[in-house]
């Protein structure tokens, strides 16, 4: 039996969601029109994505293999240089965040990586230490960083406010601990963590935002 | 900066933004190391955003760069480089389509369907930008077609899943999804890039 236009367009929209290269066939002009609008569906469901760290490295080593003559020597991609790879995409230093998180760890959880150093961070205080007893939180932002401290039992965090499914600003929730996304209904844990969320795949973890208490103030490492 | 000391409201800091994260001095790129760290991740959104899928944006993400940095003459101005990068992806992501999905009558309208937007002008696109889009799409679609989008795209249900919640046969929904998927190509077509 034939595939009916449907069924082909159904099929194609499978793989995006599965995030795999689509079976190709050849399209009619309508259904050529359902599957860009697919494409431009498709980030929905996992967020916009960057580029695989290990494919930015790799694709590097190739072009550098084409491009010189001399032979390729493997490179290790520094932190600055990764991150300045990822600045033409981060217009805004929320995605800078995401950028560390993604581009520095592609394995592991955000806590794991490490704080976020941009080159250009300075320590800037948000609140006095006194402000915040434990149990508390607030948010702060840069005009770049939309962020949150939060006095975890005496622990000190500070953490991105942005949730890492499609953006939305988290708010704050003192009674639960937790940080609440007004979007789709997902939780994140003072820590971070993904308490729980409702959607199809688990989003990562919030990127953890560099902090200190100094003199009385509490400061983090931002631009 | 810095000397902000309450939160909620740290004001806009004088040079917030990109400033930092450029690889270059000024506006003109000196080597192709330097397009290549300040471009990929632009390359690669603008390239994911026209095949949905990371093996594929991976491939044509190589194709375009490789093809790009082998005949650009540098040092070049930055706006000079961008403008060849996205002309080199419109190119790329034609014959992606025209090699893969042709055939069946769609070859007249590849170019104008698929690579209708990127311009140098809105090159790097803001990540951020595509998912606002995209629910932008969403929003302009009649009910019944938003909600079968939605619940493929952003809650991920199979098509059998969608047609139980919609209350419709599995073939229905295909159907559905078919009609909601050409109606958003319009109205994607009539939004801005």
């Amino acid at each position: 039996m034939r595939r009916q236009p449907q069924d082909r367009v159904s099929r194609f929209v499978d793989d995006l969601l599965k995030r795999r290269r689509p079976a190709r066939f050849r399209a009619t002009s309508e259904e050529l029109e359902a599957l860009t609008a697919a494409t431009e569906l498709a980030p929905l469901k996992a967020g916009v994505d960057l580029p695989d760290p290990r494919f930015v490295a790799r694709l590097e080593d190739r072009l550098r293999q084409q491009l010189e003559d001399p032979p390729a020597r493997s490179r290790v991609w520094s932190r600055r240089g990764l991150l300045q790879a990822a600045g033409a995409a981060a217009a805004a230093a929320v995605v800078g965040v995401t950028v560390d998180r993604t581009i520095l760890n592609p394995t592991g959880p955000a806590s794991e990586s490490g704080p976020l150093v941009p080159n250009a961070a300075q320590w800037r205080p948000v609140a006095a230490l006194s402000e915040l007893p434990a149990g508390k939180a607030r948010t702060f932002s840069t005009g770049a960083v939309q962020g949150v401290i939060v006095n975890d039992n005496g622990k000190i965090r500070a953490l991105s406010r942005v949730c890492t499914h499609l953006g939305c600003v988290l708010q704050p929730n003192v009674e639960s601990r937790s940080l609440d996304c007004p979007c789709h209904r997902t939780v994140f844990a003072w820590d971070g963590s993904v308490d729980r969320h409702q959607l199809p795949s688990r989003p990562a973890r919030l990127p953890t935002i560099e902090s200190r208490v100094r003199e009385g103030q509490i400061e983090v490492l931002v631009v | 900066m810095g000397e902000n000391s309450q939160s909620e409201a740290i004001d806009e800091p004088p040079s917030s933004g990109k400033a930092f994260l450029r690889v270059v001095d000024g506006r003109t790129y000196q080597d192709w190391e330097a397009v290549y760290r300040d471009n990929v991740v632009g390359i690669y959104h603008l390239v994911f955003r026209r095949v949905g899928n990371p093996p594929d944006a991976e491939d044509l993400c190589e194709e375009v760069l490789l093809q790009a940095l082998r005949r650009l003459r540098l040092p070049a101005p930055v706006h000079e480089v961008r403008a060849y990068l996205v002309k080199t992806a419109r190119t790329v992501l034609a014959e992606h389509w025209r090699r893969h999905y042709a055939g069946g009558g769609a070859e007249v309208n590849i170019d104008q369907m698929v690579i209708k937007n990127p311009s140098s002008g809105d090159f790097p696109e803001e990540s951020s930008a595509t998912s606002e889009r995209a629910m932008r799409i969403l929003a302009l679609l009649p009910d019944r077609f938003r909600q079968v989008l939605e619940l493929r795209f952003l809650r991920g249900y199979s098509v059998a899943e969608a047609a139980r919640e919609m209350g419709v046969s599995d073939s229905n929904a295909k159907v559905l999804q078919y009609r909601a998927l050409r109606k958003a190509a319009q109205v994607a077509g009539e939004l801005a890039p």
